[in-house]
């Protein structure tokens, strides 16, 4: 474990292009041990960018970025031994069942399945449909599937890319709370919303992005009081002078 | 865009990679005797057709009865087929619509252990339906030599240079339909003209010249004789051949299979 003077997550200078677009421009931020960091803009902000290059699908182009301590570049297996993912697009392995899905994460990791399996089941309440196909499962369900894949590892981090779109609401407080959970355990959390209320509900610190730079960052009271806001949208609005979601 | 700096990204770890490996039998397990049990019976009927039919005009090529010379060929192109198909739409499948890579990509799998496992399963099914093949060859009593039961480490590495070749077209291949000009072009033409329905070596000199390039002549080289004996010393020299090639395209999917997925 990380003790808690170290930050999970340290970021200096991540700088991205793809061709002429510069997706992230030169962003800096640190996540601290136990706390559930947000990242809240729109579409194209630089959000999924900055997350994939903490769980390894994406390079930066320039600056430093640590997790756990570990370098990404030089240290990507140890790095991803110990994060988990949930990622935006839903990417289960059609080919097995609910409860493969999560040995065959567990072996990928190395581990062999034991009763942890039947516990993510059940914490997911996915444990009556573990013999079904993932092709089966309603939007909810994928998504709790994909949270508990994210945790087969025991992770000391885990990166939820957007966990909540385009789940009706009870879904997302379905997702809240495993959040809530995860967090009492002392787990790290980064998520990216463009969510406003979910960003306030969960998030201890977060930043704003726009246009691939970090225009704002704070906890959502500190953000509301500094901009004079009643909402985070409205921090937003302040800022960029457009709406959040588009 | 990425240029992997060290040679780390290039050296598998054979652990990770059998992860992948046991992924892929886990799916097999479950969906071969519905999906893919067709293609067992593939050359099957090429060795019906052509060596029962045609072969009842055509007793003898070389000196060889005609149903025991395509047959022993014919062990070769089942395990070109397999490996092909394994290599080429299934893991573009897993790829680009499943999106499955990505997910294995962010545990400690990485993308060369992710190549080498996924060459390594195809190989693993190449030898599977190769060797049932023979199998069916040695129960028409097409076999005549012991040697042929040294015929299945050949057909894993045949079977690991088609996987090789089908998991580079598919790593630089921008669209799914791209696959049927690979199978159309570049697969049906080596099954036609590698040997395994007539000997090459009648024909003009750039014909032979031209089928030394290409992976499944060599791998008949190995199964005829091995299969129809006594020639078996060949066999070593066309599978150094198969495994240069393997091991010399290696770096090409791990590079362009890195920049697809870690963008």
């Amino acid at each position: 474990m990380v003790d808690a003077a170290t930050p999970v997550v340290t970021a200096s200078g991540l700088v991205k292009r793809y061709g002429e677009i510069v997706a992230v421009r030169g962003i800096d931020f640190s996540v601290h041990t136990g706390e559930c960091f947000g990242f809240l803009g729109p579409n194209g902000a630089g959000k999924t960018t900055t997350m994939k290059a903490i769980y390894g699908l994406a390079e930066m182009d320039e600056g430093e970025l640590t997790v756990l301590g570990l370098d990404v570049r030089a240290q990507r297996r140890e790095v991803n031994a110990r994060i988990g993912v949930v990622p935006q697009e839903e990417n289960l392995d059609r080919g097995l069942t609910v409860r493969e899905n999560l040995s065959m994460h567990a072996l990928f990791h190395g581990l062999q399945p034991d009763g942890r399996i039947d516990e993510l089941l059940r914490a997911a309440v996915l444990d009556q449909r573990a013999g079904s196909r993932t092709q089966e499962l309603s939007g909810g369900m994928k998504r709790r599937l994909l949270v508990a894949r994210a945790l087969v590892n025991d992770p000391e981090l885990v990166v939820l890319d957007e966990p909540t779109t385009g789940l009706d609401p009870q879904a997302r407080l379905a997702v809240w709370s495993v959040l809530e959970r995860l967090k009492a355990r002392g787990v790290t959390l980064i998520v990216t919303t463009h969510y406003m209320e979910e960003a306030e509900r969960i998030c201890d610190r977060l930043v704003i992005m726009d246009e691939g730079e970090i225009v704002a960052r704070g906890s959502p009271a500190e953000l509301r009081s500094r901009y004079e806001q009643e909402t985070l949208e409205g921090v937003f609005l302040e800022l960029t002078g457009h709406s959040l979601r588009e | 865009m990425t240029v992997p700096a060290t040679l780390a990204a290039y050296l598998p770890s054979p652990r990770h990679a059998a992860r992948v490996w046991r992924r892929e039998l886990r799916v097999f397990a479950k969906v071969w005797k519905g999906a893919l049990l067709p293609q067992f019976f593939d050359p099957l009927f090429y060795l019906l057709a052509l060596g029962f039919g045609l072969g009842t005009y055509l007793t003898h090529v070389q000196g060889i009865p005609y149903k025991q010379f395509i047959a022993s060929g014919l062990v070769a192109s089942a395990v070109m087929w397999a490996a092909s198909f394994e290599s080429t739409w299934n893991a573009f499948f897993k790829m680009e619509e499943e999106r499955l890579y990505d997910a294995i990509l962010t545990t400690p799998v990485q993308v060369q252990d992710l190549v080498v496992g996924e060459v390594a399963w195809a190989a693993t099914r190449a030898l599977i339906y190769g060797t049932s093949f023979l199998g069916i060859v040695a129960a028409f009593g097409f076999v005549r030599s012991p040697w042929a039961l040294a015929v299945p480490p050949f057909l894993a590495l045949g079977g690991a240079c088609f996987a090789m070749l089908g998991i580079t077209f598919t790593s630089l291949s921008p669209r799914i339909e791209l696959f049927s000009f690979y199978f159309t072009l570049f697969i049906t033409p080596l099954f036609l003209f590698s040997g395994i329905f007539y000997p090459l070596e009648r024909l003009p000199g750039w014909v032979t010249t031209l089928a030394w390039f290409t992976p499944l002549y060599h791998l008949v080289q190995i199964t005829r004789p091995l299969v129809l004996g006594p020639d078996a010393l060949p066999v070593l020299g066309n599978a150094l051949w198969l495994a240069v090639l393997t091991a010399t395209l290696y770096v090409v999917p791990v590079r362009a299979m890195r920049r697809r997925l870690v963008a």
